[in-house]
C-alpha cells in the first residue's frame, strides 16, 4: 500500500485503509474503489491524503528476484546470530512473513484477468508454517 | 575481537580527542522552560500548549507526530492543548524535544532518523502487546535512544569517520567500533547529554543502558521494551542505526518482560502497517 496526496488519487483506485473524517467518523471502508464523488468530497473535508492498494506491476520472476534479495540481506542482518534460539525466531518470523507476503502477490498476478504471463509462476518455497 | 590493523597512532589521537567534547548542545529553550513550568503544580495544559504554540513550525511539527502512525489515534489531534490531554505531558514533552532536535538527528548520520522512528514504532508495538499502559512514554524513549550517537558525529567527526571505517570493515558493531577506538560508546555520550539536559529517567535510562538493559534499575521494564525493539528494527532493516546488524539479546530484559518467541509474529503484525505509513514523518521539515 501506499499513500498518496489526494489530487493524486484517480477513480477506480481500491482503497488500502478505511477512511475517516477528522472526527472519527467512517467515510469508507477498506477496500472500497474511489469514486470521483469521494473525491469531491474528501477534498472539502480538507483530507489530503488516502491509502491506496500498490497496483501490482510486478512479473511473477521480478516478485521472486524481490523475495530472494530479501532474504540475503536478511542472512546479512543476521550474520552474527548463530546461538540464539529468540534471534533465530525473529529471523524465522521474518522470513515466515515475507513467504506469505511473496505467496499473496504471486496469487494475484495468477489472475487470469490481471496477466497473462501465469504459466511463468516459479514453484514456491516449502513455507515454514500454516498461516 | 581487536584488530591488529588498528593503527596504535589513531587510538591514541582518538582518545586525546575526546576532551574535546566540553561543550553539550545547549538544551532547546523550549524544552528547557516547559520542564521549568511543569515543575509548578500550579501550571495548567492550557499554559503549556499556550507557550508551545507560540512556535507555530514547532507545533506543526508536534502535531504531526501526534497524528501519525505512531499513535494510531482514532480521532485527529488538531491542538497542542489537545495533544497534552490525550498523550500526556511526558510524551508532547518528548515529542517537542524529538522535533527540537530533528535537524541535529538528520545532519548527523544518514539513516538515523529513520533508525529512531522506526525504534520508537517497535517500541510501541512491543509494549502495545504487553498491556503496557505507558506505551506512549515507552515510544518516546525508543525515538530518542540513540541521541549519543547524534552528540558523537557532531563533536568528533573525525572520531565518527574512523568507527564508520571500522564497522565498514568486518562484522562488527557500531558500538564495538566504538568501545574499540575511544573506550568508551554513544550510551556514556547519551548519558551525559541526559544529566546535563536534565531528562527524566524514563528517557534517560534506555539511553544509557539499551544494549545492557540488565543493569537498569530506575525504569527496567521501558528500558528492556526498547532493548528489544531496537534489536528488531535492526532486524526489518529499516533506517541505519551506524551497522547493519542484529545485535546480541539480553535474555535477563527478555525473560523480565515474559515475552515468547511466538509473540514476534503479533508484534510484527502491529509494526508492519506502522512502518509504511511512517513515511509521511520521515521528513517533517
Amino acid at each position: 500500500m501506499r499513500r498518496i496526496p489526494i489530487d493524486k488519487a484517480v477513480p477506480g483506485q481500491i482503497l488500502a485503509e478505511k477512511l475517516t473524517r477528522h472526527d472519527g467518523v467512517l467515510l469508507a471502508g477498506q477496500g472500497s474503489e474511489i469514486t470521483e464523488g469521494l473525491l469531491r468530497m474528501l477534498s472539502r473535508m480538507n483530507i489530503d491524503t488516502v491509502v491506496i492498494e500498490e497496483e501490482e506491476s510486478r512479473t511473477a520472476e521480478q516478485v521472486m528476484e524481490d523475495f530472494r534479495d530479501f532474504v540475503s540481506q536478511l542472512e546479512a542482518r543476521f550474520v552474527r546470530v548463530t546461538t540464539s534460539p529468540v534471534l533465530m525466531a525473529l529471523k524465522k518470523t521474518m522470513l515466515f512473513m515475507a513467504q506469505k507476503e511473496r505467496d499473496l502477490t504471486l496469487a494475484l498476478i495468477d489472475k487470469p484477468n490481471s496477466s497473462t504471463e501465469a504459466s511463468e509462476r516459479p514453484p514456491a518455497d516449502e513455507p515454514l508454517g500454516s498461516a | 575481537m581487536t584488530n591488529p590493523q588498528t593503527k596504535v597512532q589513531d587510538r591514541v589521537q582518538v582518545k586525546k580527542e575526546v576532551r574535546k567534547i566540553k561543550n553539550l548542545p545547549t538544551v532547546p529553550g523550549i524544552v528547557a522552560k516547559i520542564s521549568r513550568m511543569v515543575e509548578n503544580p500550579e501550571t495548567s495544559a492550557a499554559e503549556v500548549g499556550r507557550l508551545i504554540s507560540q512556535d507555530q513550525v514547532l507545533s506543526a511539527k508536534v502535531l504531526r507526530m501526534a497524528n501519525s502512525a505512531f499513535f494510531g489515534m482514532s480521532r485527529k489531534i488538531s491542538s497542542i492543548s489537545q495533544a497534552l490531554v490525550i498523550l500526556g505531558f511526558e510524551v508532547v514533552k518528548g515529542l517537542v524535544l524529538t522535533s527540537s532536535v530533528f535537524d541535529m538527528i538528520q545532519k548527523s548520520m544518514a539513516g538515523l532518523w529513520e533508525h529512531s522512528i522506526g525504534c520508537a514504532a517497535a517500541s510501541g508495538a512491543v509494549a502495545t502487546l504487553l498491556g503496557r499502559e505507558d506505551a506512549e512514554e515507552i515510544l518516546v524513549a525508543g525515538l530518542l535512544h540513540d541521541l549519543g550517537k547524534v552528540v558523537l558525529a557532531l563533536n568528533l567527526p573525525e572520531e565518527m569517520r574512523l568507527i564508520v571505517e571500522k564497522v565498514a570493515s568486518g562484522h562488527i558493531l557500531f558500538y564495538e567500533a566504538e568501545n574499540q577506538l575511544l573506550d568508551f560508546d554513544h550510551s556514556e555520550l547519551g548519558q551525559w547529554l541526559a544529566e546535563h539536559w536534565n531528562l527524566p529517567e524514563s528517557l534517560a535510562e534506555p539511553m544509557r543502558l539499551h544494549h545492557r538493559p540488565e543493569k537498569a534499575v530506575l525504569k527496567p521494564e521501558c528500558t528492556a521494551i526498547v532493548h528489544i525493539a531496537d534489536i528488531i528494527i535492526r532486524a526489518k532493516g529499516f533506517g541505519n542505526g551506524g551497522d547493519m546488524l542484529v545485535p546480541p539479546i539480553s535474555m535477563a530484559a527478555w525473560e523480565m518482560l515474559g515475552l515468547k518467541k511466538t509473540d514476534f509474529l503479533p508484534i510484527l503484525e502491529i509494526l508492519e502497517p506502522k512502518l509504511s505509513n511512517l513515511v509521511d514523518i520521515t521528513s517533517i521539515n
